[in-house]
C-alpha cells in the first residue's frame, strides 16, 4: 500500500495538500493585502508536475489494489491536465477580483477538479471512476456557479442536471457490466469477455457506459447545456471547463474502447451516428450564433465530436491521432480563452461587434487570437492543419465504410471555417474609435505561450506525433 | 554552379519577409515598405530568372528540408520536397514575373493598411511558389490552404479607393469555395496516401512514389473527381465558377493581375499533377467529358463576357474562357497538350495581366467602369490606347503573338488526341468558337477607347512611367514568345 503511494500517487497527494492549504488560508480571510491564492496553487501545480517524474510507468503499475493505474498514456493526460490546470490558475486573476474572500475555496475547488480529472484517467475500476468523476462533476459546478449571478447560477443547475441524468445512465450501464462479466476491474472484464462468445447485454452496458460518460463532452444527447452553460459562465472557468474535463473524459473512453468495450461493433456505430449528429447540430448552429461564448460552445461541441468519431474506430493508430489532437486543441483552446479573458477583464462584453479595430490598437494580442482561431480553423503553419490531417487520415484508414462520414466531416469543416472566420474578422475593421486594452502579465503571458507552443507544433509536429504514438502502440 | 540555386530560399524568403513586414519591427512609412517590397520583387524576378539559365533538363533542382535531421511527419510519410522541372520552372518564372508587375501597380491603388497589403501580398507569393514546387501531396495539400488566408485579405481588405462593401463579401465567397474544394481535395489525397499504402507498402506521400496502376478503376475514378472538384473550383470549372468575377472585380487593380494571372493556373497545374500524371487510368475516361465541360466554359463564358457592362468583369469571363482552352488542352491528353497548356497559361497569364492594369488605370483616372459610361478614352490617353489595343489584339489571338500560337497549338493538340472522337469534336468546334473572344474584346475596345471625347475630361493625365514599363513589359513579352515560341516550348 505504501508503496503504491510512492510510485503513483504523490502527485494527486501533493494536491490534495494544497487543497488543505487553501481551505485552511480561507480561515484567514483577514489577511486582504496580499492574496496568496493563485500563487499557492500556482506552485501546487509545478510542485505537482515535478513530482510526476516520480511515477513509475514502465512496466504499467497496478497500485490500491488494481484500483488505480498508471502508464505513459495516464502520465501524458496527468502532465496535459496541469499543465491546462497552471495556465487556468493564470487566467483566473479577474474571478479573484470579484470573488475578493472566496477566491481560496475557489482556488481549492479548481484544485479539486484537476485531482478529479487526474483521477478519472488513471482509474481502473468502476467504483474508482465513479468517485473520481463525481469529485470532477461537484467542483465543475461549484466553479461555474462561483460569480454567483443569476446566468452563472442557471448554467450550474443546467449542468448539473444534464450530468446527473448522465451520471445515472452511467450506473446502469455499469450494473449491466458488472451482470454480464461478475468484475468491475477493467482488466479483469477484459480478460472475461475476451474468452465469452459477444453478448448483445455486454455491448448495450458498454454503449449505456461511454453515453453517461459523453454528456460533459457535450455530445449529442446531452448536448443541450453546453450553449447556456458557456454562455452564462466566466472565462477562466471556460478555459477550464473545455479543456481539463475534457482531457479527463477522452482519457478514460479512449482507454476503455481500446481495452474491454471496444469489442463490439454496435458501440463503434452508435458512437459513430452520435458524432456525426453532433458535428452536424454543433456547426449549423453556431452560423447564426452572435454571442462569442456560444460560438466558442458550438466549437469545441464540434471538436469533441471528430475526436469521438475517430476514436469509436479502435486502433491504435487512431488512438495516436487523437492524442495529438487532444494535446493540440486544449492548448489552442487556452489560447483563444485567454484572450476572452483578457476581453472580460476589460469589461468589453462578448459581442461580435465590440471586437472591432482591435488589431491596430491591441496588435500582439489580437495576433495571438487570429493565431487561435486559425488553428482551430485548421489553417497551416497552426497545429490545427497537422492534426486535422492527422485525425482525418486515421478516419480515411479505417476502412471504406466510413469515408462517407468523413467527406460529411469534411463539408462541416467548411461550416466551420464560415463561422471562425466570423469570429475574427471584426478585429480588421477599421473604427474610429479607438480602444486600448489593458492586460495583466498573467494573462498575456498564457496568451503568447500557447499561441508560441500552437505554432511551434504547427511547423514541427514530429516529435509530439512520436510521442503519442509510443504512448498509443505501448498502451 | 548548380549550388547557387536554392529551392528553399526562392519560396520561404518571401515568408519571412511577409512575417517581418507585419511585424512591429518593420517600418510603417508606405513609401519604405513599397519600395522594399517592389525590390525584392524584382531581385527574386531575377534569381528565377538565374534558375532558368543555369537549368539542364536531365538534371532538375530537388531539395528536401529536413526537420532537425528529420522528415516533417514521418508517421504520414510527409517529407517537406521540392522539386522543379521544367513546367514548373515556368511557371515559377512566371509567378515572379507577375508579382514583381503587381508590386509595380501597387503604387498608387494602395492608400491604406500598407503593412497588412503588403505582408499578405509576400505570403500569397510565397504560398503560389510553394503550390508549384511542392513534391509531396500534402506539402502541396499545406501551400494550397495557406495561400487562402492572404487570398481573403488582399481581396477583401480596405486599401483605398476602389474599396466598396462587395469586396468583404466576394472575399468570404472565394474562401469559402475554395476551401470546400480543398476539403474533397484532402479526402482524394488521403484515399490516395491510404491505397498507395496499402498495396505497395511505402508509406509515402511524395509524388514520385505514388503508383496507381493497381488501383480498382473505380477507386481512381471516385478519387479523380474528389481532385477535380478542388482544382475544378480554382480553375475554374463551369458549375463551380460563381466566385471568380465578383472575387476579381472587387480586388484591387494588383491583385486582379494576380488571381488571373498565376492563382488560377494552380488549378491547372493541380489537374496536370495529380489527375493527369498520377490517376492516368481515371483522366482517360474523364478526360472526354472534361473536354465538353471546357467547351462549355469557352461558349458559355464568352457569352456572359459579351453581356457584361463592367470592363472588370468582361476581363474576368474572358479568363474563365482561357482557362477552358487550358483544360482542353490537357484533356487531349499528348504531350502537345500539355505543352501547349502551359504554353498558354504563359501567355493567357501575361494577357489578363495586362488587361488588368488597363481596367486599373482607366478606373483610377475616369471613376468609373461602366462601359456604357465610358467613351473616348483614345483621344485623352493615345499612349494608354496604343497598349490597350495590342494587348487586346494579343488577347484575340492576332499572329505574331504569344495566344496566337498556344490556342493553335491547344485546339491542335485536342484534333491529335488519340483518346476519344469527343476530343476532336471539341476541338473542331472550339476553333471558330475563338471568334467570340474577339466580339466580347472589341466591344470593350470600341465602346471605351473609340468615340466621341466627353467632355470636362481635358486634364487626365495619360500613363505615369511605372504604368508604361508594366504595359510595355507584358508587350514585349507577348510578342518575344510570339516570334520566337521555342523559349517556352523548347523548355517544355
Amino acid at each position: 500500500m505504501i508503496h503504491d503511494f510512492y510510485n503513483i500517487f504523490l502527485p494527486q497527494s501533493c494536491l490534495i495538500l494544497f487543497i488543505l492549504i487553501e481551505l485552511v488560508m480561507s480561515f484567514f480571510t483577514n489577511i486582504k493585502k496580499y492574496n496568496l491564492a493563485r500563487p499557492i496553487s500556482a506552485f501546487g501545480i509545478c510542485i505537482a508536475v515535478l513530482l510526476l517524474t516520480s511515477v513509475q510507468t514502465e512496466p504499467q503499475y497496478f497500485g490500491f489494489f488494481n484500483s488505480v493505474m498508471s502508464d505513459n498514456y495516464t502520465l501524458l493526460f496527468h502532465f496535459m491536465i496541469l499543465l491546462c490546470g497552471f495556465f487556468v490558475v493564470l487566467l483566473s486573476k479577474n474571478i479573484d477580483q470579484k470573488l475578493k474572500k472566496s477566491g481560496y475555496m475557489f482556488q481549492a475547488l479548481l484544485l479539486t477538479a484537476i485531482l478529479g480529472g487526474m483521477c478519472v484517467v488513471s482509474a481502473n475500476d468502476f467504483i474508482t471512476l465513479f468517485v473520481s468523476l463525481e469529485v470532477l462533476s461537484f467542483s465543475t459546478y461549484f466553479l461555474i456557479a462561483s460569480t454567483k449571478d443569476y446566468f452563472s447560477k442557471e448554467a450550474s443547475f443546467k449542468y448539473l442536471i444534464t450530468t446527473a441524468v448522465s451520471t445515472g445512465v452511467f450506473l446502469f450501464g455499469v450494473s449491466y457490466l458488472y451482470g454480464v462479466s461478475g468484475s468491475l476491474d477493467l482488466n479483469e472484464i477484459y480478460e472475461i469477455v475476451i474468452n465469452k462468445p459477444h453478448s448483445m447485454l455486454f455491448s448495450f452496458s458498454g454503449i449505456l457506459i461511454v453515453l453517461g460518460l459523453i454528456a460533459k463532452l457535450a455530445l449529442f444527447p446531452f448536448a443541450n447545456w453546453v450553449i447556456d452553460v458557456y454562455k452564462g459562465t466566466e472565462t477562466s472557468v471556460l478555459a477550464y471547463l473545455s479543456t481539463i474535463p475534457k482531457l479527463a473524459l477522452f482519457g478514460i473512453i479512449c482507454r476503455m474502447i481500446v481495452f474491454p468495450l471496444g469489442r463490439t461493433v454496435e458501440l463503434t456505430f452508435v458512437l459513430c451516428f452520435i458524432a456525426l449528429i453532433t458535428a452536424l447540430w454543433a456547426n449549423t448552429y453556431a452560423i447564426r450564433e452572435k454571442n462569442v461564448k456560444a460560438i466558442f460552445a458550438c466549437s469545441s461541441a464540434a471538436n469533441a465530436s471528430y475526436v469521438m468519431l475517430t476514436a469509436s474506430l479502435v486502433s491504435v493508430y487512431n488512438l495516436s491521432t487523437v492524442i495529438f489532437y487532444l494535446v493540440s486543441y486544449v492548448i489552442i483552446n487556452i489560447c483563444a480563452f485567454s484572450f476572452l479573458n483578457i476581453v472580460e477583464s476589460n469589461n468589453l462584453g462578448f459581442n461580435l461587434d465590440k471586437f472591432k479595430g482591435l488589431f491596430k490598437t491591441n496588435f500582439g494580442i489580437s495576433i495571438a487570437y487570429v493565431i487561435s482561431i486559425l488553428a482551430l480553423a485548421g489553417f497551416p503553419l497552426t497545429s490545427g492543419f497537422v492534426a486535422k490531417i492527422y485525425l482525418f487520415s486515421a478516419i480515411a484508414h479505417s476502412g471504406l465504410i466510413f469515408i462517407p462520414f468523413l467527406l460529411i466531416l469534411l463539408i462541416l469543416t467548411v461550416v466551420a471555417l464560415f463561422y471562425y472566420l466570423k469570429l475574427i474578422l471584426p478585429i480588421f475593421e477599421n473604427i474610429d474609435e479607438v480602444k486600448n486594452f489593458k492586460c495583466a502579465f498573467s494573462q498575456s503571458f498564457v496568451l503568447y505561450i500557447t499561441a508560441i507552443i500552437t505554432v511551434l507544433i504547427g511547423l514541427y509536429p514530429e516529435k509530439l506525433i512520436e510521442l503519442c504514438r509510443f504512448i498509443a502502440y505501448n498502451i | 554552379m548548380d549550388n547557387l540555386i536554392s529551392i528553399p530560399l526562392l519560396i520561404f524568403l518571401p515568408m519571412f519577409l511577409s512575417f517581418f513586414v507585419l511585424s512591429p519591427l518593420f517600418t510603417s512609412n508606405e513609401t519604405t515598405i513599397r519600395r522594399f517590397v517592389k525590390t525584392f520583387c524584382s531581385i527574386h524576378f531575377l534569381y528565377s530568372i538565374l534558375a532558368l539559365v543555369l537549368y539542364s533538363p536531365a538534371k532538375s533542382y530537388i531539395s528536401q528540408i529536413h526537420f532537425f535531421g528529420l522528415d516533417w511527419i514521418q508517421a504520414l510519410g510527409i517529407k517537406f520536397v521540392f522539386e522543379i522541372d521544367s513546367i514548373r520552372l515556368i511557371l515559377i518564372i512566371l509567378t515572379s514575373f507577375i508579382f514583381f508587375l503587381a508590386s509595380l501597380a501597387s503604387k498608387r491603388v494602395i492608400r491604406k493598411n500598407h503593412k497588412i497589403y503588403y505582408s499578405m501580398f509576400l505570403l500569397l507569393m510565397s504560398a503560389i511558389l510553394g503550390i508549384f514546387s511542392a513534391n509531396d501531396m500534402f506539402v502541396f495539400f499545406l501551400f494550397w490552404e495557406l495561400e487562402l488566408i492572404p487570398a481573403y485579405f488582399l481581396i477583401g481588405g480596405d486599401y483605398g479607393k476602389e474599396y466598396n462593401d462587395n469586396a468583404k463579401k466576394s472575399a468570404i465567397k472565394f474562401v469559402l469555395f475554395t476551401f470546400l474544394g480543398s476539403m474533397f481535395m484532402l479526402l482524394g489525397i488521403l484515399l490516395l496516401h491510404f491505397y498507395n499504402y496499402t498495396t505497395t507498402g511505402i508509406l509515402s506521400a511524395t509524388f514520385n512514389d505514388i503508383f496507381t496502376a493497381s488501383l480498382p478503376v473505380g477507386m481512381q475514378l471516385f478519387i479523380s473527381i474528389m481532385f477535380l472538384i478542388g482544382f475544378g473550383v480554382k480553375l475554374p470549372i463551369i458549375p463551380l465558377h460563381t466566385w471568380l468575377p465578383d472575387a476579381h472585380t472587387n480586388a484591387p487593380t494588383p491583385i486582379s493581375m494576380v488571381l488571373a494571372g498565376v492563382l488560377l493556373k494552380t488549378g491547372a497545374y493541380g489537374i496536370f499533377r495529380f489527375n493527369y500524371e498520377m490517376l492516368p487510368e481515371a483522366f482517360k475516361i474523364i478526360a472526354p467529358i472534361l473536354a465538353i465541360l471546357a467547351l462549355i466554359n469557352i461558349i458559355y463564358t464568352a457569352f456572359v463576357a459579351y453581356a457584361q457592362t463592367d470592363i472588370k468583369r468582361i476581363v474576368a469571363y474572358s479568363s474563365i474562357s482561357n482557362m477552358g482552352l487550358i483544360l482542353l488542352g490537357l484533356c487531349a491528353y499528348n504531350q502537345l497538350g500539355v505543352s501547349a497548356s502551359v504554353f498558354h497559361m504563359v501567355a493567357h497569364g501575361l494577357v489578363t495581366c495586362g488587361l488588368f492594369m488597363i481596367c486599373g488605370i482607366v478606373y483610377q483616372r475616369f471613376k468609373t467602369r461602366n462601359i456604357n459610361e465610358l467613351t473616348g478614352i483614345a483621344s485623352v490617353m493615345p499612349r494608354l490606347f496604343a497598349f490597350a489595343l495590342l494587348i487586346v489584339l494579343a488577347s484575340i489571338g492576332v499572329p505574331l503573338f504569344a495566344p496566337f500560337i498556344s490556342e493553335i497549338l491547344t485546339i491542335m493538340s485536342a484534333f491529335f488526341s488519340e483518346l476519344s472522337l469527343v476530343l476532336k469534336f471539341c476541338s473542331v468546334f472550339a476553333l471558330p468558337l475563338l471568334i467570340l473572344s474577339s466580339c466580347y474584346m472589341l466591344k470593350f475596345l470600341h465602346l471605351s477607347f473609340y468615340g466621341e471625347q466627353k467632355s470636362g475630361l481635358e486634364n487626365i493625365d495619360d500613363i505615369s512611367t511605372h504604368e508604361f514599363l508594366i504595359l510595355i513589359s507584358i508587350v514585349v513579352g507577348l510578342i518575344l514568345f510570339g516570334i520566337f515560341p521555342n523559349g517556352i516550348l523548347g523548355v517544355i
